[in-house]
């Protein structure tokens, strides 16, 4: 029985007690998979699990509050889960984890800009050796490494951090982060740095999947971005007022954001939106020693203090 | 109707031409987007790959200015302020060049709405009839297209002023109303009279190479009939996360909301593209809010398109088919099969 | 009070009731002079400061904020300083990726004694704005600065 086949049945299994399970199944092309949502058996049986399943699904979970619903993670969705528990979001008696060792999930988007489009995707064959995408009559191959996601690259959580069913080996690499991608576009001069954000944010078509794809994004109908009363932003579709939502977004994550991508991964117009947290993510892991969605009970180090701070100096004149 | 070919080499020349009298519209890669910006000198146009965004803001403007005010205090009278109120319309002569015959063809859906007989929206107008379109004809379709289900075609020329068709060495171009024969009048152009067979043989193609489309004369009945079932739409919407890519980037979706932003003394009317799938769309003042759900919100969306507005518009679905929202949707949420699912559910017995 | 002479620039200020507010008013009590760039704003607490009041301030035209709160372990509510240690630590650090230069917003903490200090903090904070010039306003015209220089990278 492979690991998927057991993963199924462990589903079943625990399926009369839950709602819904939230898995994967195959979308409207080879290349997309799409949030699968099952309630019976035969459900179950479209459930996939390959590197094509790139949504965190602990998106949904805050939404489903009060129901009993069991989540399919990866090792980095899980991290959301711990957050969502440590904010007290979620309840830990109405979920139930399923898990398997991930080795990395594709970004559609590197495919994108190697294959030119995606309007033709025949098939796709996807492990995490190699992904073979036919498009067109011919077919093109990737190494993975060279198309995976790039959080995928620098993971250290292969294996859920908490999960009440875990299928296979857990697998306990670690890849070293160090925050390269923001060293480097750091490096380059301030006019550079402001430059970028407004010529990628002036495409900004303020749909908020950013926002909505968001784990963490939890005010979901009430977010200040559509609030008259406060008002912190107008409805004009100036680039400063789309970027300034941005920094909004980005500074509500600050200490719990699980960096999993997704309001990267959601943009229909492609910027680069998790540069900005995973830039408070480098400064908070230097300052506090904290990442967030890792322990279960610690608490969100801008919702805490110390007297004396490690690394804080006082500001003097 | 004028036929002419225009030479590869001659396209950014061509629109650098239109540019002079023209705000000229056209296709240009920004980052991982396909975007539509006004033309820029030198610069060739994105032809090949089809628009991330549709081209509605060409004629519907994202955000439109519609009126700016501004309050000064009378000097003689200190109780008496005046009012200086100035009302925008953009009249200036517009064209796009380069999006697909859907793309065009979405703005029919508008007019039937912003052009009608009793009511006139008069910024609408004022652009949508100073606004050419020159379409592109799609050669193959993607995976997501799906005009043919809804009434149009890759080579569609209902919302067309002059059509492209690409060949190997450049375009050739056909005028379609008479607004667009000017727009030929280039001696950039030449005679296309012999390329026409080509262009002919091409577009046949193009349609052949659509796959065959269902039958959806029974999608506004059964989209309607599913009103009253929450199940249905509940688990349709599972998958929504509410966000309104598709809303933005479809050529057919026409709401807006109208607010006032004020800073001190001064300030502007705004009207800015609304979108259903937003818990604010239908939020009334009370706090009541109608579609409380997302499962509430996309059954507005799919019954919108493909039921309530044919009901009233002579049976045009206002979907044109480009597949935007199923390509950009984040989750993948698929138009098509919530209407197939629709036009397949059991008819709901009588209770 | 001098008027606006153009020459100076826009400096928001953050200042908390109970120290930094009422070592401003010592300072103007002991009638000691100073640069008349900074608009203060009155707050509770350093701790009610959201970081997004400077953001806004300064992506909507300021050239400097400033924010002054009571000292740490002086805090009227206790701990809101605290709080507010850890987030305008975190802000200050945020700026950079900006784009925005991150000497133009600072935070410091000035008792309601402290009118001299009060003078020293506006004074070297206003110097410092003043070398860095006016910040670059997020209009269309540094948008078209901001295409062309993506064209040529």
């Amino acid at each position: 029985m492979s690991n998927l086949d057991t993963l199924k049945a462990k589903i079943k299994e625990r399926l009369p007690d839950l709602d819904m399970v939230v898995g994967w199944e195959q979308g409207f092309d080879p290349l997309r998979a799409t949030p699968l949502f099952m309630r019976t058996e035969e459900d179950v049986d479209r459930l996939i699990w390959n590197p094509l399943c790139v949504h965190n699904l602990a998106t949904y979970l805050p939404g489903l509050k009060g129901r009993k619903v069991g989540v399919v993670v990866k090792g980095c969705d899980s991290r959301s889960i711990i957050e969502l528990l440590q904010e007290k979001l979620i309840n830990r008696d109405d979920i139930v984890v399923f898990s398997m060792p991930c080795e990395g999930v594709v970004s559609v988007r590197k495919i994108q800009n190697r294959i030119g489009s995606l309007d033709y995707v025949e098939s796709v064959e996807a492990d995490t050796g190699t992904v073979k995408v036919t498009v067109d009559g011919s077919s093109q191959s990737f190494g993975f490494p060279d198309v995976a996601a790039s959080k995928c690259g620098r993971c250290q959580y292969h294996t859920a951090l908490l999960s009440d069913e875990f299928v296979g080996e857990p697998n306990n690499e670690k890849a070293e982060d160090d925050y390269s991608d923001v060293t480097s576009f750091e490096a380059r001069p301030q006019e550079e740095r402001l430059a970028f954000w407004m010529t990628e944010m002036q495409r900004c078509i303020q749909c908020y999947a950013c926002r909505n794809a968001c784990p963490l994004c939890v005010c979901r109908d009430h977010c200040v971005a559509q609030s008259r009363d406060p008002h912190w932003m107008t409805q004009e579709n100036s680039t400063q007022n789309k970027w300034f939502f941005q920094v909004i977004h980005a500074m509500h994550l600050a200490g719990r954001c699980t960096e999993c991508g997704e309001c990267e991964r959601a943009c229909p117009v492609g910027i680069p939106l998790l540069l900005l947290k995973r830039k408070l993510n480098k400064e908070i892991e230097e300052l506090f020693d904290y990442k967030a969605g890792t322990l279960i009970d610690s608490t969100p180090p801008l919702q805490a203090f110390k007297v004396e701070e490690d690394n804080i100096n006082e500001r003097g004149w | 109707m004028a036929v002419k070919f225009l030479a590869k080499d001659n396209l950014v020349p061509w629109l650098a031409e239109l540019a002079e009298t023209h705000r000229t519209i056209v296709p240009k890669r920004e980052g991982e987007a396909v975007v539509f910006r006004p033309f820029a000198k030198e610069e060739a146009p994105e032809l090949s790959a089809r628009p991330t965004e549709s081209p509605k803001s060409a004629i519907f403007p994202q955000c439109d200015t519609l009126m700016s005010f501004r309050y000064t205090k009378d000097e003689e009278d200190p109780g008496k302020v005046l009012l200086d109120l100035r009302e925008m319309k953009d009249e200036s002569p517009a064209v796009v060049v380069g999006c697909r015959s859907c793309d065009a063809a979405g703005f029919n859906t508008f007019d039937r709405v912003y052009m009608t007989d009793k009511i006139t929206d008069q910024n609408y107008r004022a652009r949508r009839e100073n606004t050419l379109f020159v379409t592109i004809i799609c050669e193959k379709p993607a995976t997501t297209c799906f005009c043919n289900w809804v009434g149009g075609s890759p080579t569609d020329t209902s919302g067309a002023d002059v059509r492209m068709t690409p060949l190997e060495d450049g375009w050739v171009l056909e005028s379609i109303t008479e607004k667009g024969e000017p727009l030929l009048s280039s001696t950039l152009l030449k005679d296309g009279d012999d390329r026409a067979g080509d262009a002919e043989k091409i577009r046949q193609q193009a349609k052949e190479r659509m796959p065959e489309a269902p039958d959806l004369s029974e999608a506004p009945g059964k989209v309607l009939a599913l009103f009253e079932n929450n199940d249905f739409w509940e688990a349709e919407s599972a998958k929504c996360i509410s966000c309104g890519a598709c809303t933005y980037l479809c050529p057919t979706c026409y709401c807006f909301n109208i607010t006032d932003e004020s800073s001190g003394m001064e300030g502007v009317r705004l009207r800015t593209w609304d979108n259903c799938m937003s818990h604010q769309f239908t939020m009334e003042a009370s706090g009541h809010n109608p579609r409380p759900t997302k499962a509430h919100r996309l059954k507005n969306r799919v019954g919108h398109k493909f039921s309530y507005y044919p009901n009233i518009h002579d049976g045009n679905i206002s979907c044109v088919g480009c597949g935007r929202c199923i390509k950009s949707c984040p989750v993948s949420v698929d138009i098509r099969s919530i209407v197939l699912h629709a036009i397949a559910a059991p008819a709901e017995t009588e209770k | 009070m001098s008027a606006n002479t153009g020459s100076e620039l826009k400096i928001v200020g953050f200042l908390c009731n109970w120290c930094s507010y009422g070592g401003a008013d010592t300072a103007g009590v002991g009638r000691f002079q100073q640069p008349t760039d900074l608009r203060i704003i009155r707050v509770p607490c350093s701790g009610r400061i959201d970081p997004l009041f400077v953001l806004k301030s300064l992506f909507n035209g300021a050239d400097g904020v400033l924010v002054s709160g009571c000292h740490p372990r002086d805090c009227h509510y206790a701990e809101g300083n605290f709080y507010a240690r850890r987030r305008l630590e975190v802000l200050k650090r945020f700026l950079p990726i900006l784009g925005i230069d991150e000497r133009r917003f600072e935070y410091t903490w000035v008792s309601a004694s402290e009118g001299q200090k009060w003078k020293t903090v506006v004074q070297t904070f206003t110097e410092r704005i003043h070398e860095l010039g006016p910040a670059p306003k997020l209009d269309q015209c540094l948008m078209e600065r901001a295409q062309a220089m993506a064209m040529a990278v």
